[in-house]
Parts: C-alpha cells; structure tokens; sequence
C-alpha cells in the first residue's frame, strides 16, 4: 500500500518523535526511578520493579530527618550559596567592568593570568588549600565553601562573562552618567549594572548550582555532621556500620533534587540561556 | 569626575595634577579588581606555587614530619609504583571515552532540537535537566540503578531476555557504566551550546546547498560542520578538561573499584593526600595533572588557531 | 513513633546543652570536652550522656560534648579534625586505625595518668585485649568494646530446611566449616533467601577481612605476621576456596552486588556482633546466635576491638585523660556492657553481664564471653589504610566466578609485601 505525501509525513514524524522518547528514557528515568523508590521500604526496593510502590512508606521521609541534621544541612547549602553568589555577583561584576570599560595599565596581562585558572581543577589546590584554611583556623566552617568557589576558577569564569556582557552594551548611557558627575563607582552601580540583568541572573543562576553542587571541598573541610551540605549528607545515608540506607538515601536524595527541579521547569528558558552564555565565553 | 569638583580639590587646581586622568583610571581600575585578584592570589595563585614545593617533600598529614626528597616522588609515580600508570591509562581511557560520545550526542541532539517543533522546549529541557541536578544525586541513583541482578537497569534488561552484567563490579563494564552516566549527566550542556552555534547560521546557507541538489548529509558535512568548528573547540577544551577533573562521580559510584578499574587522577589525588596521608606523593601527582590539562588545552588552542588561519 | 520521640529528646538534650555551654562559657572555670564518636544510636548516647553527668559529680563545670561521625567516613573525617588542627578532645577510635594513629604520634600515652587514678586498676584488662592499644608501659588507648563475632542465624529459616539448631550442633561439637557450607546450601535451597550474608553485606567491599578472616583462622592460617604475608599459605587458600566456592558454585552466599539483608529476612545466616541485636525485634522472625564455626584448626573466634583515646593535640589532655579514665573504670565499664562487651576481667566474669543484653538468653552469652576470652582481634598494621587499599583491587578480582583462587592470593601478597 503506497502512502500519501502526507501520510509519509506523519509516519516520518512519528518515527521521529519515538527515537527523540527512546533517547530520553535514560535521561528521565533516574529521577523518576528515585522519587518512587524514596518511598518505598526497604524490603521492597529491592524487590519486584514497579514505578508505583506497592506501599507508599512516608516514615521514610520523617526518618531522613531523625538520621542526622537535615534540615540544617539543607539550610547550610541554601545559605552557602546564597552567599557565594552574593559575593560572586558583586566582585565579577565589579572586576568585569573594570576589564571591560577602562582602560588601565596592565589590563592585558591581568586578564591573562586570570584566565590561566580557568584551565586548573580545584584537584590540584585542594592540598595547599587545605593548610591555607587550618593556618586561618576555619577548618570545619563554612568560610573555605564560600571563599573558594568566589576566588578560584569559577569567580573568574564569572567574570569573565561580565567583562563578555558589559564589552557588549552601548556606552552612550554610561557617557551621558558622566556628564552628570557620576563617579566610576557610581556609573557601575547606577548605570551598568542595572543593564546588564541578564548577564548578573546567568551568573547568579550557575553560581549558584555550582556551589550547591560542591562536593569535594566540603569533604574535605567539612567534618562536624552540624555543618555538612546537602551533597556530603546524602552520600551519608548509610547505617552505622557503613552499608547503604538506599531508601532514606533515596529518600534525602529526591528532597535535595526535586525541588531545584521544580524550579528549573519553571525558568527552564532563563536556566538554558544562563548556561549558554557562560560557555560561549570562551 | 566629582571628587575633582569639590572644593578642597579645586583650591590647588592651578598645580598640574598628578592624578591625570589616565592614572585616575588605573588606580580605579586595579581598584576595582583588586578584590577578585587579591582573592586569585591568596586562594589559587598562592597554593598552586605552594603544591610544586609540597611536591618535593615527604609529608605525613597525620603527624606533619616533613623531609625534602628532591624529585623523588615524581621518580616513584613514574618509574616505581604500577599503580600510577594504571591511573593514568584509566584517565586517558576515560576521557577518550566520554569526550567522543558526548560531543557526537551532543551534536545529533542539537540537530535534532535546533528548528522549532511541537515538543522541542519538552524534549530540551529533559536532555538538559541532568546539568542542573547534582553530580552527588545522580550518581546516588545510577549507582542504585545499576546495582547486580536487584538493580532496576538490569531487571529491565532481564524482561526482554538479557542478562545483564554485574555493572559496577566488573572493571571494563564499570568503566563504561561510569562514561556513559557522566555523559547522560553533561551532555545537555554542551547540547545547548551546539543549539546556541546552530541557531547562529543563517538558514539561507543551507537552502542555498539544497537548491543545488546537496543531500541532507552533503548540507552537514559541508555547509554545517565547518561553520561549527569554533563551537566544536571550545566544547572539546572544556569537555576534556571537564573529564580530568570528575572526582565526585568516581568517589561515589565505584570509589575507583573494581580492581582499580575506574581509578582515576582525581580520584588517586585524593586518595593518596587524604586516606593515606602522602601529602608530597599527591602534591607530585597533582603538577603532573597540571601539565596535563595544561598541555591538552595548550594542544587545542593551537589546533583552534591553526584551524581560523 | 517511640524512635522519632527519642530523637526529640535528643535534640532538645542538644539544644540544651548548647544553651547551657553558651551560658556557662562565661564563667571562668566551666569547660567543654568533645568527644567523638561513630554512634548515632539514641540508647547509645542516652547511656553516653549518662556517664558525662556522672563525671560532673566530680567535675561540675565540665560538659562532655558527643559528636557523631558516621562509622563508614569516621577515620577520615577524624584525620581531617587533626591534620586541620582542630582535633576532638578524646574519640573512640577502630582497632584497624589505632596502629597508624600511634605511629603518628597523634594519640596520648594515658598509662601513667591511669596507674596514678585511684581504684582504676588497668590489671584488671585482659593482656590480649590491650595488645593492640599499649606499647610497653605506654598506654595509647583503652578498649572499650571487645565484641566477638557471633553467627546470627534465622531459627524459622533452620526449621523450613530441615536444620539441626546451630547452638546445638556447637554444643554437640558437629558446628564445623563443612557444616556451615552445608547448613547455607540447605537454607538457600529450602527457603526464598541467600543462606548468608557477610557481615552487614559489606564482605566484598569495607568489611573484606571480615569476610575472609574468620574461615582462614579456623583453617589455621593467618593474613600477615612478622612482616610476612599469609594470604598465599596453603590454610588460607583452602579457606578462601571454601569461601568462593560457596559463593560461586553452591550460591548459598549473598554475591558481590547483590542485596540480601539478614535482618530484613533475605538471608538466613549473618555475621555480627551482639550490638547489633538491638536490631532484631524488628525483624519479625525467631533468631539465635551461635559461635563461628570450626575448622581443621579448631575454635578461632575473632573479636572486633574499639578504644577510647586522648589526642595528643588537645588543650585539655589532663582533664581528658581524667574522662577516659573515669569512663573506664570498673562501674562504669559495667554499664557500657550492656552494648559493649567489656575487656575488663572483673566485668566479665560476673553474672550481671552475662544477664546484661536482654536480648539475648544466657547460654548464648556464655558463648559470647568464651569467645572474648579466647578470641584475637583482627590483623592490624601501622600501614592498615595502605595495605586495605592495595588488598582491595585484587580481592575484587577474586570475587569473580572464573577467579583462579591461589593466583588471585598470591597477588595478594605480592601487592601488600612493601608495606607490611
């Protein structure tokens, strides 16, 4: 039986939109997967494979809580982050119009050599680092997870894709600030940066996910369970012996996951973009 | 320009000032930076000096004895201990392993997800949504996925009649278990950055290639690829760099078993500064991943130059 | 919901105490140890605590803070606290850690502090169990759990199988290795469950000598001694075939990847310590313990030790030492072997411990305290996280079905030969 134009059209269609579900299926499935198992016990997750727990076990998510401090491990990453971006938003959008718009002796070799740490892994500082942080007496404290994502390779990314912005904007606006008396600082805060929202909100967005996704520095300075983030409490749901809690594991791991989730699905535009741009930078 | 208008400037105005404004504009500038640098300084220049001298010591972390030993413990990666080669053949293999199959998904993906469908934003924001989530989680779930018999990736392969392998406890397939699940975890990124690369080329390229009769493939191969060679670059620099550097992924999923076969440079560093102490050994080991990624990069910016010339 | 209302003490016991520290901070005498320990077990740190307030009737200004680090990160984040200049004052530490930590100098000699406290009698320790904590006259840590290793049996799963009871068969002498291999092929067969399971399913990964030890002992080997590897000495190749066998031919052992928890029911038999009984009464089956099966080498029990020690980085070393002392003494020794079973000679030989676990009956106790007094604790090594390391990749080669079980040892001992 010979097929329309159409027709063929549509089977083409069809066929195409399977292969796009099939490729998908390993990218969709974990979090799917996670989120029913979180709710299953622990007999059970092991059991006979179904998407639907057969009981729907919510202690699970009350016992996450009774394992160790979640919550305040939940509340450190949020507020480690927020301030890491804090600071990053304000020293690479600082430093970026200074590399972007004036025009200072050494400027040059200056972006040189920042650009130098894009290429070195926080693997290779994490030793020196770590005696840095003993001598200055913040071992087991938030300030080495907030100071080393603001200055080591990820505070100069963002700065360079400051400077890639506010190269880009129209510097009529920043003249006329001029004209009425404003001074570099005040041009950046008045001016610029009011300008270049899109640019603060990819930075504010990645570095944000970048420092709560940190995993090896809190491991590393992190040893009080009070003071862990959310990524080192959930490799922790073991029992005390040291086998795996998979369920509460599961369990934790949906609470940390799902709600970045969500808001991804609502900004996804916004989220995509931010990402875009802080790889075009190179 | 405001301060130079108030009235205790103004009074020496007739002096030639010495703050011109080009040495205005460089005290504010460094001003400005001084922040970000005097950070750079402190927490990344300075102990990236500190390991090439860390390097050349015997350094117990434990009770801190420190001796210098000169180059001896780049003369035991290199030429003593088998381990080391091991590690290094295991990166080598890794990264050869992630970077092809993450660039050519990347790259269909893109293609595929690039003109407006019914569906595109859907389908993008799955390929994507393992960039945002983090590597800690996913690699949490694909480890419980991928668990024996019991694991869900193999009861499922059990209904359609395979039985799959013991995934993370046998080298090869733990090796490419940990490839592909890194690569399902990033590759939406570098998806995004081909759609970004895509969406740039003027559509009249391509409707002037078909015009002349060239296949979907002729169109690709040569209207497409040439004018994504830029983007290919800078997603080959940073997907390699990216690979030498996964830490959290090993750690978690296999803790560079089995039998060391998903041992990793990353993985090795920290293993030798802080489960067994050797600060000296891992300080070594971590220049040699310097020069490394040093070298890999410095190999594709003058492929890149070579290519724009 | 009796746990989550525990937990709630708990933390308002916390909170408590941090108020209390904030408030007492002030004062010029009131002072603060940190003691680190792996429990995050609420009948553990309630009965902990107890012994805090305790010291205070000495020591009123003192608190004893007790902070919980995970068992599986515990040494590691223990080495970050020290090297990070910011060690605890006192900690419990593993027997599988102390031989490093000492050749680091790390921990504090508390021997002559502890021959000077008065009543504290340190005789009183058995000499085996302080082998591993002393050096000479120099006292590194005291052992505060000398817990055997028992096999924790499922007596429903014994009966569907058609099993004599493996407390009566040790009683009756026939609780051999063969019996044993015998007894797991049975039990996987006749019920819906491996027959065993490796200590906390962990055998092929953090638990390896915990796997492998026991048969190699009853069959008469040893993993290292005298800077020699054993692992390639025919006793232990013997052993670790039986064991492999089990795993690979009978299948009566839960394999490497596999899940089959004991105490959820998927597995009939375990290896454990008494400590962990606490878990039983929610497993929902009859259960016994019974001692580990014998070899041609006869009865070769095996204990797990842990110790307290003061780190020798501490400011308040004398009034830590004070704590340990008082934390070790006979009466309080006493109230840890509740969970702990004690090396303290007096404390074991009376009938207060033997009727001390509740869980468990009397004449499965007596076991208990036998295999205490005959057992040897694990190897153990100054290089212990080198040579566990170096082991690691060559046992995973070995768990494989087609594994060539001699070769695979012998690149055992070639792989560990340099740090021992």
């Amino acid at each position: 039986m010979a097929l329309s134009q159409p027709q063929l059209a549509t089977v083409k269609r069809i066929c195409w939109m399977l292969s796009l579900v099939v490729v998908a299926i390993p990218f969709l499935f974990p979090f799917l997967w996670m989120i029913s198992s979180g709710f299953k016990g622990p007999t059970e997750i092991f059991g006979e494979p179904s998407l639907i727990p057969r009981t729907w076990r919510w202690q699970n998510f009350v016992e996450v809580f009774e394992y160790q401090p979640f919550a305040r491990q939940y509340f450190n990453s949020i507020y480690i982050a927020c301030a890491v971006t804090v600071l990053t938003l304000l020293l690479s959008s600082l430093a970026g119009y200074a590399l972007a718009r004036m025009r200072f002796a050494g400027a040059a070799l200056l972006m040189l050599f920042l650009m130098s740490a894009l290429m070195v892994p926080e693997e290779v500082t994490i030793v020196p680092n770590f005696f840095l942080m003993k001598w200055l007496g913040v071992m087991d404290t938030h300030v080495p997870l907030i100071l080393l994502p603001v200055f080591g390779p990820h505070g100069v990314m963002a700065t360079f894709l400051m400077r890639q912005y506010f190269v880009a904007l129209p510097k009529e606006l920043e003249d006329a600030g001029k004209m009425d008396g404003l001074s570099r600082a005040g041009i950046w805060w008045k001016i610029a940066l009011p300008m270049s929202r899109p640019a603060l909100a990819a930075v504010a967005i990645i570095t944000f996910l970048f420092s709560w996704n940190l995993f090896l520095e809190p491991l590393v300075f992190i040893s009080s369970l009070e003071n862990f983030t959310l990524p080192l409490a959930l490799s922790n749901f073991t029992d005390p012996y040291g086998a795996p809690l998979w369920h509460l594991q599961l369990a934790a791991t949906s609470l940390a996951v799902v709600p970045i989730l969500i808001v991804y699905l609502i900004a996804q535009r916004q989220i995509i973009e931010s990402f875009a741009m802080s790889g075009v930078k190179g | 320009m405001a301060s130079l208008n108030e009235p205790g400037t103004t009074v020496r105005a007739p002096r030639a000032p010495w703050l011109t404004l080009k040495r205005r504009e460089t005290i504010e500038g460094w001003l400005f930076v001084s922040p970000t640098l005097i950070g750079f300084l402190i927490f990344f220049l300075g102990p990236l000096i500190a390991v090439v001298f860390y390097s050349l010591s015997e350094w117990n972390l434990l009770s801190q004895d420190t001796i210098f030993v000169g180059l001896a413990n780049y003369e035991d990666a290199l030429t003593q201990n088998p381990d080391f080669w091991q590690v290094i053949r295991n990166s080598v293999i890794f990264a050869a392993g992630l970077v092809p199959m993450n660039m050519a998904l990347a790259l269909a993906l893109a293609m595929a997800l690039a003109r407006p469908f019914r569906g595109v934003v859907f389908f993008r924001t799955i390929f994507f949504a393992p960039v945002v989530t983090s590597a800690v989680a996913w690699a949490i779930v694909w480890k419980f996925l991928l668990q024996g018999d019991a694991g869900a990736v193999n009861q499922m392969l059990a209904t359609v009649g395979i039985d799959g392998p013991n995934w993370l406890r046998e080298p090869n397939w733990a090796m490419a278990a940990v490839i592909v699940t890194r690569v399902l975890k990033m590759v939406g990124l570098n998806m995004i950055l081909y759609i970004a690369a895509l969406q740039s080329i003027p559509r009249d390229y391509e409707e002037a290639a078909r015009l002349e009769g060239a296949s979907e493939w002729q169109i690709f191969r040569m209207v497409i690829w040439p004018l994504l060679a830029p983007t290919t670059l800078i997603i080959m620099v940073i997907t390699t760099i990216g690979s030498f550097k996964v830490f959290d992924h090993i750690y978690l999923m296999t803790g560079g078993g089995p039998e060391n076969g998903t041992l990793v440079l990353a993985f090795y560093i920290y293993q030798q500064a802080f489960e067994f102490f050797e600060i000296g050994y891992a300080s070594a080991l971590a220049m040699i991943m310097f020069v490394i990624v040093l070298a890999l990069t410095v190999v594709q910016l003058i492929l890149r130059q070579k290519g724009s010339t | 919901m009796k746990k989550g209302g525990l937990t709630m003490t708990r933390q308002g016991l916390f909170a408590a105490g941090v108020v209390a520290s904030a408030l007492l901070a002030g004062g010029a005498c009131a002072q603060e140890l940190r003691f680190t320990v792996w429990t995050g077990n609420d009948a553990h740190l309630a009965m902990l605590n107890g012994i805090a307030e305790g010291f205070r009737e000495s020591h009123p200004d003192v608190t004893v803070r007790f902070e919980t680090i995970p068992a599986g990160d515990y040494t590691q984040k223990l080495t970050f606290q020290i090297a990070g200049g910011n060690p605890p004052d006192l900690g419990w530490m593993f027997e599988d850690s102390i031989p490093a930590f000492i050749a680091a100098g790390v921990v504090e000699d508390i021997g002559p502090a502890l021959r000077e406290t008065e009543g504290y009698d340190l005789d009183d320790f058995s000499g085996p169990a302080m082998d591993l904590w002393s050096d000479g006259d120099a006292v590194y840590g005291i052992p505060f759990s000398t817990s055997p290793f028992m096999v924790f049996y499922n007596k429903e799963m014994f009966e569907a199988a058609g099993l004599k009871d493996p407390l009566a068969m040790a009683e009756a002498g026939e609780w051999t290795m063969e019996a044993f291999r015998d007894a797991a092929l049975k039990l996987t067969e006749a019920n819906d469950a491996w027959g065993f399971e490796f200590k906390d399913g962990e055998g092929y990964d953090s638990r390896i000598m915990h796997a492998i030890m026991p048969p190699i002992r009853a069959y008469g080997g040893h993993a290292w001694q005298d800077g020699e590897c054993g692992f390639d000495d025919p006793e232990a190749v013997e052993a670790v075939t039986m064991l492999h066998g089990m795993i690979f031919e009978d299948q009566s052992i839960v394999p490497p990847g596999e899940q089959g928890d004991f105490f959820s029911g998927s597995a009939a038999m375990t290896v454990n310590q008494i400590s962990r009984a606490s878990k039983m009464p929610e497993a929902g089956f009859e259960w016994g313990i019974a001692p580990l099966p014998t070899g041609p080498a006869g009865a070769a029990p095996i204990i797990g030790q842990a110790g307290i020690s003061v780190f020798a980085q501490g400011d308040k070393k004398e009034l830590a030492t004070e704590f340990a002392a008082f934390m070790t003494n006979a009466e309080n020794v006493a109230v840890m072997a509740q969970f702990f079973p004690p090396a303290r000679a007096s404390v074991l030989d009376s009938d207060a411990f033997i009727d001390a676990n509740e869980l468990i009956p009397a004449e499965q106790m007596a076991y208990v305290s036998d295999a205490i007094k005959q057992g040897s604790v694990l190897p153990s090594h100054e290089n212990a996280p080198k040579i566990l390391a170096a082991m690691k990749p060559r046992f995973d080669a070995l768990f494989r079905a087609d594994a060539d079980v001699p070769a695979t040892l012998a690149a055992v001992c070639a792989a560990i030969q340099d740090e021992l």
